[in-house]
């Protein structure tokens, strides 16, 4: 049901931007996504649901540390990411909370996103 | 010791990434740091470490984490970064398929890439730092550990006598 839309996107998309690390758990009657983006300011981030689709836009203020650089095992950049839900989603009743450099999202489903028999109409 | 889990992707993703790997040293010039595992993989927290005349700092990613989730020791130049990431699970987790599981409990990962679990990163510095000056701060997930250098590793500024 949650399907990367982007193949790509494991790569940086832009030579600063980069894809989170998720968790991704369905509840039942809503999917909860969690997103590691570290340095970002919740003003910074930007959630759309779109289509189907689930897009995570946080910016990075670049942090540049004093003197010069003896070590560096990880790029800072902003973060980018989507996710196809699909429909049964209500958007307007998404939530997000970030704190400490974790984004959580709250994706609740419709309540009458339930299995229902459609009747076919048809002359003679 | 450290027990820190990467959690799991895909393993078409794994596999895609394996192979895009294998594919990137074939190609690519010998690494740096030879052929064996890259630098920084498979362990938690990546730091970066920049040097000033008066200063060393180390920067590590840290989301979720409180300040006091977080242990910095200090002694000459080693320093000791140990920890601990709390799973993301705030729902009772269940296997898949138990009939007694209420819909609550009926939780289904569809990603897990987020690691957990204890840590411990031990680093040499460039040069002995004075360990009662360290200072840390854990801002946005980003953890900043500011260590004075001891003055005797400080330039000394040599004044010129005239004669």
């Amino acid at each position: 049901m949650v399907s990367q839309s982007e193949s790509a996107a494991v790569r940086p998309e832009r030579s600063l931007t980069y894809q989170p690390h998720v968790d991704i758990r369905d509840l039942g009657p809503e999917v909860v996504f969690v997103a590691d983006v570290p340095g970002a300011r919740a003003d910074g981030i930007d959630v759309t649901f779109d289509g189907g689709v689930l897009t995570v836009r946080a910016d990075v203020a670049s942090r540049g540390l004093p003197g010069r650089t003896v070590r560096q095992e990880y790029g800072i950049g902003g973060y980018r990411r989507s996710f196809r839900l699909g429909d049964g989603f209500d958007a307007t009743a998404i939530s997000a909370d970030y704190r400490r450099g974790v984004l959580t999202i709250r994706v609740p489903r419709v309540a009458a996103a339930q299995p229902r028999k459609v009747p076919v109409v048809g002359g003679g | 010791m450290p027990t820190f889990r990467p959690g799991f992707a895909l393993p078409f993703d794994e596999l895609r990434e394996e192979l895009d790997r294998f594919w990137t040293t074939l190609t690519a010039a010998p690494p740096v740091h030879g052929w064996g595992v890259r630098p920084g993989e498979g362990v938690f927290p990546a730091v970066n470490v920049s040097e000033s005349d008066t200063l060393v700092t180390i920067e590590a990613e840290l989301p979720g984490l409180d300040t006091a989730d977080v242990e910095i020791t200090v002694h000459g130049d080693e320093l000791v970064l140990k920890g601990s990431r709390p799973a993301t699970a705030d729902e009772p987790r269940t296997e898949d398929g138990d009939a007694n599981a209420t819909p609550q409990e009926r939780v289904t990962w569809h990603r897990r890439e987020r690691g957990c679990g204890a840590f411990e990163r031990r680093l040499t510095l460039p040069v002995a730092v004075d360990a009662s000056r360290v200072e840390a701060r854990l801002v946005q997930g980003v953890l900043t550990i500011t260590c004075p250098k001891t003055a005797a590793n400080q330039p000394q500024k040599v004044v010129v006598q005239s004669s």
